[in-house]
């Protein structure tokens, strides 16, 4: 009996990590949807007329939610940098953070009263969208990425990456002494070319047409009766075309899952100024 | 086989010292022991910590000597092979580069590396986006923030207090700048001159739009009724109100009675909506409670609203009427003796009369409605009957025939007849309307000639037999006086609500009119509020029937006989047709 018992006890420790997603069995996703569902039943049987809008009680009542939220909501980018435990941990925030957010597309549309223009007011309920949707996106990444990223990356890290290709770049060097002038040229465009001078594009997409490390294995490779030292070179060559394959894969998952901050960010800024605007605005013009 | 060992020293001066020599054998041993073929003098590196073994052709194999690994081609490893002898082994800070030297040997050269010397030069940001053209985030944000910041505030609140203190005029823009962008929807019909003069209406900042605002433009609006009657009549109101109202009076919102309580502005494009009945029935739902008044309480058309009261005449020779519930059953005396029922029979002297006056002078199989009732020109109501166009057609009062004309006595005008009459010879003629004929003999002036028709009497009536109670104007008239009783026929008999014909004509008029059944000129013909209920019910009514507010028939301010300033959809509808 003891021994079940301890047994018992093993399978129900908690494990090491929980995801900020499944934090306390999805408290937040229930607080966010039981939030949403009272602000839509609300919404439905609010006395207001002559139609709903921001304007009227039940409008007042959803705006000042929505801004409180908002306001909390921006307040992880300064949270985050202070990482506690227990009940207000960082993981519990970001959870909030997520959950509400998405909540904030019932509650910030229903303050709207489906009234969009062009004004400032949409210029703010359109940001929140924007914050919302490349919030999406960011836990969506965070959630299946990284371990794509560890895949990648096997037994390297970023460091070794570096110094392998320069290893490559060094046996290249001295490898091509041999070589006649036009392959010469090939080797010291593929050496003078930055791993790292890519574009946005290029890293999102891992497209690299102008790679000259590639141009010049290509022209190697088109060569059918290579000499030893043109061997040599091809080989290296080879190799360093593998290894910039793996650099460029991880700077591909990385700049996926930075990219979305490039817009979560600033878009939540100009949020803010927008709200700003709009409350202003709001009471100015009463 | 053999290695070929160059061993490079800098000096303090930055010259480079080469030592070479050569190790023979396919075994090259590495580490910091003086006893290895390659001592290296760093800490960081075992006594004895690789070795190197040639293999097939050019081919290395490096392996631990110790439980340390090593550094190849950048990756850490314990055992490696590489095929065609080019290789960098780093051990602490020693690089040593191993490449295929002329014929068998492997030309090994080894130096102390520089602090740092990698690939890219620096460390590994360069996977991260901050190293690409991308604006960082920050500057972003700030840019936005100005940009927003100055666009949708600072311009507009700047022109806005800066502005000149002029009379709000709808035919000019107004001074504020950028101010469009604040605006939360489109103005109504009535107010779209408006549109870029937002300060008309928005007189301060932070202040609610005042009644003042509105009353620039209408100042002629009239009261509903007087304030403090007004206030009276306003019932307490319900929690949920009252926490309302007690938070719009922290925010100096203009209260209880302000115009922006019922109309509110900004709903978008079209006419105005119209208030809802809540506005109405706040007051007039229990208003009997606070106030001495004749009015039922009223608070939806559908559950609660009192019988229709009709402006009557309910004695005989009253000018002026009196306000009666159609549930009393009220009698109205009009001066006329007319019988709807005998009128729109479908069989009968009259149906038979109008079949044969016929198509070509409009009338049908019976009379109709439409035979003597003519709607104005709005459709709204209808014009009075009028005895020579409506009745004249079938009761003639013709009383003469000179050669081919006729004489017809002058409706309306008792001394006018009178005279007439008196002044007409009385020379015995020829009837108007002659018995039959007999053909041949019993002809007139035939062998058996005979006149069976009573005697002639003398052609033109005296008025007096006329106005008697068997003559021709008593038919519809009653005498009074030496002449009859006047006809009085009202424009309207609901004075405070709004009935428009117009928009109810694809209903019959019987539907609510019960005529047919009507044996006397008494019966008041008007539809109580039942008949309206199978149509009309309060403002939430579900479809098919049609949700009325209050507005659809009464005016909150005072109209007198212009019909309510209604808003809306059947506004404008009633625009089109008028």
């Amino acid at each position: 009996m003891a021994s079940l018992a301890s047994e018992d006890g093993r399978a129900q420790r908690p494990s090491d990590h929980e995801g900020f997603l499944v934090h306390k069995r999805f408290r937040w996703l229930k607080v966010a949807l039981a939030l949403s569902i009272v602000a839509g039943i609300g919404y439905a049987f609010a006395d207001v007329s002559p139609r709903p809008n921001g304007g009227t009680w039940y409008g007042y009542a959803l705006g000042t939610l929505g801004v409180l939220l908002i306001v909390w909501l921006s307040l992880l980018g300064i949270r985050k940098r202070a990482m506690t435990e227990g009940r207000w941990s960082l993981k519990a925030w970001t959870s909030a953070h997520v959950y509400l957010g998405l909540s904030l597309v019932v509650i910030g549309t229903l303050h709207t009263g489906f009234q969009l223009g062009w004004n400032v007011h949409t210029l703010a309920w359109a940001l929140m969208i924007l914050v919302i949707v490349s919030g999406i996106y960011g836990v969506v990444v965070y959630a299946t990425l990284p371990e794509k990223l560890s895949t990648n990356r096997g037994d390297m890290s970023k460091k070794e990456m570096i110094e392998a290709l320069g290893a490559i770049d060094r046996q290249l060097e001295s490898a091509a002494q041999p070589l006649p002038r036009e392959e010469s040229d090939l080797v010291i465009a593929a050496l003078e070319q930055d791993a790292f001078r890519a574009g946005v594009l290029a890293r999102l997409t891992g497209r690299y047409p102008g790679c000259r490390t590639e141009r010049a294995r290509a022209a190697f490779a088109a060569d059918r009766d290579r000499d030893e030292h043109e061997e040599r070179v091809f080989g290296l060559l080879q190799r360093r075309c593998a290894q910039l394959g793996q650099i460029r894969r991880q700077m591909r998952l990385r700049a996926l899952l930075d990219i979305w901050l490039y817009v979560h960010v600033p878009a939540t800024v100009a949020l803010l100024g927008a709200l700003t605007a709009h409350v202003i605005s709001v009471f100015y013009y009463w | 086989m053999s290695f070929r060992i160059r061993q490079i020293q800098t000096t303090a001066t930055g010259r480079e010292i080469v030592r070479e020599r050569e190790v023979t054998g396919d075994r090259l041993t590495i580490g910091r022991s003086a006893e290895n073929d390659v001592a290296i003098p760093d800490l960081a590196v075992e006594q004895h910590h690789v070795v190197v073994s040639r293999g097939e052709g050019r081919a290395l194999a490096f392996e631990a000597a110790g439980t340390l690994g090593f550094t190849l081609d950048g990756r850490t490893r314990t055992s490696e092979t590489v095929r065609d002898g080019g290789a960098e082994l780093v051990l602490g800070a020693f690089r040593l580069d191993f490449a295929a030297g002329p014929g068998e040997e492997i030309e090994v050269t080894v130096r102390r590396m520089e602090e740092r010397e990698s690939g890219a030069g620096a460390g590994t940001h360069g996977f991260r986006l901050t190293s690409t053209w991308l604006p960082g985030k920050r500057p972003v944000a700030w840019a936005l923030l100005i940009a927003i910041f100055l666009a949708f505030l600072a311009v507009p609140i700047w022109t806005n207090l800066g502005r000149e203190p002029v009379k709000p005029d709808y035919r000019k823009p107004g001074q504020t700048a950028m101010d469009a962008s604040w605006s939360t929807g489109k103005l109504s019909l009535a107010h779209h001159g408006l549109e870029d003069n937002c300060e008309a209406c928005h007189v301060q900042p932070f202040v609610a739009v005042r009644d003042g605002a509105c009353l620039t433009c209408h100042e002629d609006i009239g009261d509903h009724s007087a304030k403090p009657r007004l206030s009276l009549a306003r019932g307490p109101l319900s929690w949920g109100d009252q926490v309302q109202r007690d938070i719009a009076d922290v925010f100096h919102k203009p209260g209880a009675g302000a115009c922006t309580d019922c109309h509110t502005e900004h709903e978008g494009e079209g006419r105005m909506q119209p208030p809802a009945q809540k506005f109405c029935a706040d007051c007039h739902g229990s208003m009997d409670k606070r106030l001495k008044t004749p009015l039922g309480n009223a608070a939806d058309f559908g559950k609660a609203h009192p019988q229709f009261q009709a402006a009557v005449l309910t004695g005989q020779g009253d000018r002026t009427p009196t306000r009666v519930s159609l549930d009393g059953n009220p009698r109205e005396f009009n001066g006329l003796k007319f019988p709807h029922e005998l009128h729109l029979s479908a069989s009968g002297g009259v149906a038979q009369m109008a079949r044969r006056l016929g198509a070509g002078k409009g009338y049908g199989e019976t009379l109709e409605c439409s035979d003597c009732h003519r709607p104005t020109a709005d459709g709204v109501r209808f014009q009075p009957v009028d005895m020579e166009t409506n009745c004249g057609s079938c009761h003639s009062l013709v009383y003469d025939r000179v050669g081919g004309t006729f004489r017809t006595l002058r409706h309306g005008d008792i001394s006018q007849m009178r005279a007439d009459l008196a002044a007409a010879d009385r020379v015995p003629r020829r009837p108007i309307a002659s018995g039959r004929k007999r053909p041949g003999a019993y002809s007139p002036g035939g062998l058996y000639y005979g006149n069976f028709a009573p005697p002639q009497r003398a052609s033109v009536p005296l008025a007096s037999r006329m106005l008697s109670t068997r003559g021709v104007c008593t038919e519809c008239h009653f005498p009074s006086g030496d002449g009859v009783m006047p006809v009085v026929q009202p424009k309207r008999y609901i004075e405070h609500g709004w009935f428009d014909h117009e928009a109810h004509k694809r209903e019959k008029c019987t539907t609510c009119h019960a005529a047919p059944a009507s044996d006397s000129a008494t019966d008041v013909l008007l539809p109580g509020i039942k008949t309206c209920r199978t149509c009309h019910l309060g403002e939430s009514a579900a479809k098919p029937k049609i949700p009325s507010t209050c507005a659809m028939c009464h005016s909150y301010h005072p109209r007198g006989d212009a019909a309510p300033a209604r808003v809306g959809k059947d506004a404008d509808e009633r625009k089109s047709q008028t």
